[in-house]
């Protein structure tokens, strides 16, 4: 079965979250992050999920329904998603321990036998089936997926006081996980964790609720690291394509990298991706207008100029517009004439007509729902 | 639980003018404006009418249109009670028939009509463009107190022969019917589009098949009969976009007039009607550096690096750099490669057009034949469709078709 965490690494992009939460955030087009590691489950046969959610999730329900895009209204399992635990007061999780604890009595009565947790920041098409695999041949108790690279910017720049940690793999040769570090910030390439664990479901509980009675918050940090002698936990390198969201800048990089055609195909096989479907008409492209290096999805309206952006469904560019170099999110509407350049703007915003903005490639500017510039 | 009206929508024709784009789909499966086939039509009309019960025969290829109806849940048809429902002919305790014509179609599945013991029941046609509202269709059968209303068009007199048509007098009652006639009395075409009370159908079909001469059709058959009978036979004036593609030239004009929507009529981009269909699944469209598009209409799945010019691209299209096409309808999953020049053409599905060949002509005096490939096919490199080709097969490369 499936744990999927809507809300991890909100706090590094706020200016996306402030109606939603990391799960929900518009990517590609016409996808939103947790499109990817759902139906990287889905295709791998996992059709028992759960996502506990912690805050601002209206868009995310909104989003996901009953499940039946991503083949997930099953009766036997399916799609749950849990809001954040009520008993006398609404109680909203701290750490990984505590959103996990509050849904113990749901993964007593499951039957399946293994739990595959994972955060929603990563854009990526996963195989789950190969990672579960891996985990049952080599007899590890848990096994968490990595990738090898520079560790980003963006994480480096953290701020030692907010909640989100990442971690860095230290791996022997058997592949085993000798040494884990928080919030690594040395140079070069290192083996970043994807926050992408499978483990035995009872091994979990039992975990947990040790856990939960000492008063432990992160699974990794307090759970896995102080354990690696006593536990065996291996390493599963992912060395396919994923697009990791850590702010701003890399989310605008990572909707950019989408232009490219070899980008699209790595991220869009070997399975499909399923997604929210609002049947739109195919997209128009009107006398006048000119469009380059464009991804764009249904509904929109191209009368204007647009060059190197992600278009969403529905955005309309009126004639004489100029748009270079950015994100324009649903129904967004650049009228007559305005000028945007490097901007990432959230759903329903409207750029009137003659207006210009322009961000820098290291500083898009970022208009928020619904505002009219 | 009885339902007020249901809608049987006649989908079993053959669409023998469309040639080689129907030798395994029936017509309306046939796709159409980028994401759409036929049928999404009248489904969405129904749906967005308030009609949740819509029962669809077929006949004729039905595979793939029945696949893509399936439950129906894409037209918001998937209902607990009532919902689509594919109706083929089947085999009865005594003997089995394939449907001998529209009205012995509605005759076999009386039973399944029954079953909603429904006051109205619309008959639609699955070939036709059209965006209605039926049930403004109904009011106006029931302020008439109609037992037999049907929908029509007013047409140019000079094309009124081409068509049936309704003579009706100034309350709209009609009085006549004419089959193509070479003296029209009137320029009122029938849409094919009827509302009956559902015991007056009833009552006619069953007449009709005990008559060992009839053709079972409604045109030629129980209208003339409700004529002579004299019943309450209204005629509904419907003035919106009517399109009826059972020809190459008209199905490639009519996704021609999906470019233009302020001058022809038909506004796919119409939010207070949408017209459903079954998603493609793919990730948006691309848009590659050297790629130019003037006036065309791209859908998910697309990836462009040509030139395309008013044009209307299905789903999944691959344009190659180097390629130029114009006034073409390039159907799901085709691919075209570079330098390739496709002109004034209908393209069907998963065809693979090679580098360099040419298909179709832009129109040139006389010549304006839209040439079309049928679906599966490989037009080698350098290969030569003319204008008013109807290819089925594949062509080698360097060959002229």
């Amino acid at each position: 079965m499936g744990i999927l965490f809507p809300n991890s690494y909100d706090s590094l992009v706020p200016e996306l979250v402030t109606e939603r939460l990391m799960a929900s955030i518009p990517f590609a087009s016409r996808y939103r992050l947790v499109d990817f590691m759902l139906s990287s489950m889905v295709n791998c046969g996992i059709d028992n999920i759960s996502l506990i959610v912690k805050r601002n999730y209206h868009s995310l329900m909104d989003h996901l329904g009953s499940g039946r895009e991503w083949d997930l209204t099953r009766k036997k399992g399916g799609l749950n998603i849990i809001p954040p635990f009520a008993q006398k007061t609404v109680n909203i999780y701290n750490g990984r321990v505590e959103a996990i604890a509050s849904i113990i009595d749901y993964l007593k009565r499951q039957k399946e036998k293994y739990v595959i947790m994972a955060d929603t920041n990563i854009a990526v098409n996963f195989n789950f089936s190969k990672l579960l695999q891996r985990h049952i041949d080599s007899g590890a108790d848990v096994t968490i997926a990595y990738t090898k690279e520079d560790i980003p910017k963006a994480l480096r720049d953290i701020d030692v006081t907010k909640k989100d940690l990442y971690y860095t793999l230290d791996i022997d040769g058997d592949g085993r996980v000798q040494k884990i570090v928080v919030n690594n910030k040395e140079n070069g390439v290192h083996n970043v964790s994807m926050n992408i664990y499978v483990i035995e479901r009872q091994l979990l509980i039992d975990q947990i609720r040790e856990a939960y009675v000492n008063g432990l918050t992160y699974f990794e940090r307090d759970i896995i690291s102080p354990q690696l002698d006593k536990l065996n936990v291996k390493a599963y390198q992912h060395d396919g394509y994923f697009a990791r969201i850590m702010d701003i800048n890399s989310y605008f990089a990572e909707n950019m990298k989408m232009l490219k055609e070899e980008n699209i195909n790595a991220l869009f096989s070997p399975n499909p991706v399923y997604t929210k479907i609002r049947d739109d008409n195919p997209t128009r492209y009107a006398d006048g207008s000119h469009a380059k290096n464009v991804m764009a999805a249904d509904g929109c309206v191209i009368e204007g100029e647009v060059e190197n952006c992600i278009l969403f469904r529905g955005v309309k560019v009126g004639k004489g517009a100029k748009v270079r170099n950015c994100v324009l999110m649903q129904d967004t509407v650049i009228e007559t004439g305005a000028t945007v350049e490097y901007a990432i703007t959230d759903k329903n915003v409207k750029i009137t007509s003659y207006k210009e903005l322009k961000g820098t490639e290291s500083f898009p500017v970022f208009v928020e729902k619904r505002k009219q510039v | 639980m009885a339902k007020e009206m249901i809608a049987m929508l006649l989908a079993g024709g053959q669409g023998s003018r469309l040639y080689t784009l129907t030798q395994k789909l029936a017509k309306p499966a046939v796709p159409f404006g980028g994401k759409y086939r036929i049928i999404d039509f009248p489904l969405s009309n129904c749906v967005n009418s308030g009609i949740d019960t819509v029962g669809i025969l077929t006949q004729y290829q039905p595979l793939v249109l029945n696949e893509y109806i399936g439950n129906g849940q894409p037209w918001d048809l998937d209902r607990l009670h009532g919902g689509v429902h594919v109706l083929p002919p089947y085999q009865k305790a005594t003997g089995s028939d394939w449907y001998k014509g529209t009205a012995n179609a509605i005759y076999q599945n009386i039973n399944f009509i029954e079953r909603y013991d429904p006051e109205y029941v619309i008959i639609l046609s699955g070939d036709q463009i059209c965006k209605q509202d039926y049930s403004d269709f109904l009011r106006f059968h029931k302020e008439k107190n109609a037992e037999f209303s049907v929908a029509v068009m007013e047409v140019p007199w000079e094309e009124a022969s081409r068509f049936g048509l309704m003579v009706s007098d100034e309350n709209d009652k009609i009085t006549e019917f004419q089959e193509k006639p070479k003296e029209p009395k009137s320029n009122l075409a029938s849409m094919g589009i009827y509302i009956f009370n559902w015991d007056i159908l009833k009552k006619y079909l069953i007449e009709d098949e005990n008559d060992p001469e009839s053709e079972n059709d409604f045109g030629k058959n129980i209208i003339p009969s409700l004529l002579r009978d004299k019943r309450e036979m209204y005629a509904y004036h419907f003035s919106g976009y009517w399109k009826d593609v059972g020809t190459i030239s008209s199905l490639w004009e009519a996704n021609m007039e999906v470019l233009d929507p302020e001058n022809s009529g038909i506004n796919l981009f119409d939010d207070d009607w949408r017209i459903y269909s079954r998603n493609s699944g793919m990730t948006g469209h691309r848009i590659g550096e050297e790629a130019v598009l003037e006036n065309c209409m791209i859908t998910d799945g697309c990836s462009i690096d040509g030139k395309v010019k008013h044009s209307v691209l299905f789903a999944g299209v691959k344009v190659e750099k180097g390629a130029v096409i114009e006034d073409a309808v390039i159907m799901g999953g085709s691919t075209i490669k570079e330098g390739a020049q496709i002109k004034h053409c209908i393209i069907a599905e998963n065809v693979v057009i090679e580098k360099n060949a040419v298909v179709g002509e832009m129109p040139n005096g006389d010549k304006k034949g839209v040439a079309t490939v049928g679906s599966n096919v490989t037009i080698g490199e350098g290969a030569i469709v003319g204008p008013d080709a109807m290819v089925s097969a594949d062509v080698k490369g360097g060959d002229k078709a």
